[in-house]
């Protein structure tokens, strides 16, 4: 299991733990095969994330859009290495952001 | 290293040379007396801010932009002062107004543009992060963010040539800005900044993140804005969200990204949020009087 954010929950994925909204109050509990309706819910209140059945916690960081060729996107982490050199690059926050500043490369031609 | 042409530049005489030739507008001085004084209205409050019209005018423009996603149109800043709240418009006029205050940088030195864009991107980014994180007073993040920078700009202008001699060593050694500050002056331009603010007298919970920003440990009141600025500072270098003097993302203190208690994906949601604010409020605050 792990955190999916809102955008990249689909109907029909089933929580692992229950969600709550911001200020703690439970929405819904765990093992509740998701439909629209709960994910309107789940937006009006603000939740932002929801523990999913069956994902891995890395799965996130794994997943590529469709629209995205491999090839350069690796291109891109290269072009950006420089950048990072200074930084912790093992730690996981640092390896989300230089993901997501590849992937706005790819997207948009620049970062 | 050649920087013997200039008296010994310490923290305490840049602050001074500055604060004699830049002084924040009386005007908010003025305004934070009257909004600290108990007996004041919000008519007192807004009649010192329309005095300043281009400060008006910028001010409503951020309240009505969806950075306060208000439905019904603001078009009094009686109005602005009742939905924002006394405390967060200072903060938003002081950040209003310390955007015009820094003039003439040479160009090869600091973009300004750039410079603010990256300021922006930070006050918002960090902003955003404190709304993840249910935060109070959220506008106070925003101005932490906005001169979180503050003190590349001091060196620039009091002495250039040091500022100089630094990006020329960042560009040779491929070494992080902040460093070769260390390195050469003694202190960073996080304490250089924070110095300042506290001479301008501004709060501290505006004050401390800005000086320990690179050194979120050090912080003593305000560890969780402190490490807000600190992570949304790495954003926006990351992203490359306008540029000041540094040119590469500099290391992430793990202790205040685990205070923060936040997952690394939420960054992706906090960015997406983020960047349409980003873009208007720089036209909002660059439009009008300076630039």
């Amino acid at each position: 299991m792990g955190k999916v954010a809102i955008e990249n929950i689909e109907t029909g994925m089933v929580l692992a733990s229950d969600v709550h909204d911001r200020s703690g109050r439970m929405l819904l509990g765990a093992g509740a095969e998701l439909t629209q309706k709960h994910l309107v819910i789940f937006r009006t209140w603000g939740v932002l994330e929801a523990d999913i059945e069956g994902q891995g916690s890395a799965d996130s960081a794994d997943q590529i859009p469709p629209d995205v060729d491999p090839l350069e996107l690796a291109a891109a982490e290269q072009e950006l290495a420089p950048l990072f050199k200074h930084t912790n690059r093992s730690h996981p926050a640092i390896i989300e952001l230089m993901r997501i500043a590849a992937l706005r490369k790819v997207q948009h031609g620049h970062v | 290293m050649a920087m013997s042409d200039y008296p010994p530049a310490t923290i305490e005489r840049l602050v001074e040379e500055t604060s004699t030739v830049y002084s924040l507008p009386l005007f908010y001085e003025r305004l934070n007396e009257t909004i600290n004084h108990p007996r004041s209205s919000i008519d007192d409050i807004s009649k010192i801010i329309t005095e300043d019209q281009g400060l008006t005018a910028r001010l409503l423009r951020l309240a009505n932009s969806p950075m306060f996603g208000c439905y019904a149109k603001v078009e009094s800043i009686a109005k602005a002062v009742t939905i924002i709240g006394t405390q967060q418009l200072r903060d938003l006029a002081l950040a209003a107004s310390v955007m015009g205050v820094f003039k003439g940088i040479p160009e090869d030195l600091l973009n300004m543009t750039s410079f603010w864009r990256h300021c922006i991107a930070c006050g918002i980014i960090a902003r955003s992060l404190a709304v993840y994180r249910r935060e109070s007073n959220v506008e106070r993040l925003f101005v932490a963010g906005m001169l979180h920078d503050v003190g590349q700009v001091v060196l620039a202008t009091a002495r250039p040539e040091v500022s100089r001699e630094l990006l020329e060593a960042q560009r040779d050694t491929g070494m992080l800005y902040l460093h070769l500050e260390r390195e050469r002056l003694g202190f960073d331009h996080a304490e250089l900044g924070g110095a300042l603010l506290k001479k301008w007298k501004i709060p501290a919970s505006i004050g401390e993140p800005v000086a320990c920003h690179h050194n979120p440990g050090s912080a003593e009141q305000f560890r969780l804005e402190t490490a807000l600025i600190h992570l949304a500072d790495i954003i926006c270098q990351s992203m490359e969200l306008g540029h000041g003097a540094e040119a590469g993302v500099p290391p992430l203190d793990e202790p205040a990204w685990d205070r923060l208690g936040m997952s690394p994906q939420m960054l992706g949601t906090v960015l997406k949020q983020s960047e349409s604010q980003i873009n208007e409020t720089f036209s909002i605050l660059s439009g009008g009087a300076d630039g």
